[in-house]
């Protein structure tokens, strides 16, 4: 039985591989999606995950996507539990993975919705399209300055 | 399936869970058919959460009743008077005014509720809550808005949006009319009706709209599941899949 914590940091680094099914440039462990690893007595693999909305579509894909990379890497036995408390916030995304999603082209979220910035030429003038966008967890933008449309990752907490 | 719930706290639940999912239903009715292509993305994300919400509450009374059944039974396999739903949200989407009134009148509604459950001595409907209060608050404000654009609209988008009003207003008498469950479980059930007439009032004016002498239609309470002509049709749709195929996968 190993439960060393060398082992965990490998699980982890397993779990940077598993991309967000609808933002592929951030993974799960970034979006905040992965809370927990575990491993119990019997050598079962636990993964306690938590969703985004309560209705985001990759929900369910959230699971499968860990299911199968934990497959491959060689583990049988695995659990994945899903969990809502603590609420899941982008308060959570750090510093290099709001960059990550501005280089993608994907505004990221800021305190309060209040100043938006379009990722192509950078200007905060900026106006909201859509309250809802392509996903639960983005909205619609247009960019005054130069006039492209974008997504806006909503700020949630 | 004939549903027989063994504990209160599910009997209470289910009346959240099966108005979450009538609501979601109707809105995925929406979906092409929004007048334009934001909105219709608008209704069917807000649709999205209702059944997610709708799926956790499920979820959480199958574990109360430590049950042999799933969520999916329990919002196919019953049947009209088996669902407790408030019978505001299966009125039909007569028109974008109807499905803003509706939406307007439903959320201020869940959100003192759920806001009220955020401090349940249930840990779990409590952390619940506090999840799905997010997503209740923005769904109000893209209502709210809209209730705003149609009111101080055109003549016609005022005339339109005062007809939804004043026929979705006869089915607000009973969400109020609580009963010993209720009390068990919401916090302060005075406090809810007052804020939500108040806000309501409060809105209708800035709008716009008249807040006319209705007359509640004699339907008996949804607590016992009864409901208006438009459940059956409703449920004739979302169920007919998996009645005419039981247990078909995608």
């Amino acid at each position: 039985m190993m439960t060393t914590t060398e082992e965990h940091k490998e699980i982890w680094e397993f779990l940077t591989e598993v991309p967000d099914p609808e933002i592929p440039v951030i993974n799960l462990v970034e979006l905040g999606v992965v809370r927990a690893v575990d491993v119990t007595e019997d050598g079962t693999l636990k993964i306690t995950i938590t969703p985004t909305y309560t209705g985001c579509p990759a929900k369910k894909l959230f699971e499968d996507l860990i299911h199968e990379k934990l497959v491959e890497k060689g583990f049988e036995k695995i659990e994945i539990e899903s969990v809502l408390s603590p609420a899941w916030t982008t308060d959570w995304l750090s510093e290099e993975t709001l960059q990550k999603m501005m280089d993608e082209g994907i505004s990221p979220p800021t305190d309060g919705d209040k100043v938006i910035q379009c990722p192509n030429c950078k200007s905060k003038d900026t106006k909201l399209v859509s309250q809802f966008g392509s996903t639960p967890c983005q909205s619609l933008y247009t960019c005054n300055e130069c006039k492209e449309p974008f997504n806006y990752f909503k700020c949630h907490r | 399936m004939k549903l027989e719930l063994q504990h209160d706290e599910s009997k209470f639940l289910i009346r959240l869970a099966d108005t979450s999912v009538i609501l979601g239903q109707r809105l995925a009715e929406m979906c092409s058919r929004g007048p334009f292509l934001e909105e219709d993305m608008a209704l069917s994300n807000i649709s999205l959460d209702l059944f997610g919400r709708a799926e956790e509450l499920y979820k959480l009374i199958c574990k109360i009743e430590g049950a042999d059944y799933t969520p999916d039974d329990l919002v196919y396999r019953r049947n009209e008077r088996e669902y407790y739903n408030i019978k505001l949200v299966e009125q039909p989407n007569e028109d974008f005014a109807w499905v803003i009134a509706r939406q307007f009148f439903h959320d201020l509604y869940a959100e003192t509720l759920f806001g009220q459950l955020t401090t349940s001595s249930n840990a779990e409907l409590a952390g619940l809550a506090v999840k799905v209060l997010k997503e209740i608050k923005y769904s109000h404000m893209h209502a709210a808005d809209w209730m705003d654009r149609l009111g101080l609209g055109t003549e016609e988008s005022n005339h339109r949006l005062q007809y939804a009003v004043d026929h979705l207003r006869k089915y607000i008498v009973e969400i109020f009319d609580f009963d010993d469950l209720d009390r068990r479980f919401i916090a302060d059930t005075a406090s809810l009706e007052t804020t939500w007439r108040n806000a309501v009032s409060a809105k209708l004016q800035a709008c716009n709209i008249e807040e006319k002498e209705i007359v509640t239609p004699s339907i008996r309470d949804f607590r016992d599941g009864y409901h208006s002509e438009h459940m059956g049709n409703l449920l004739s749709i979302m169920q007919y899949l998996p009645r005419a195929y039981p247990d078909a996968k995608w």
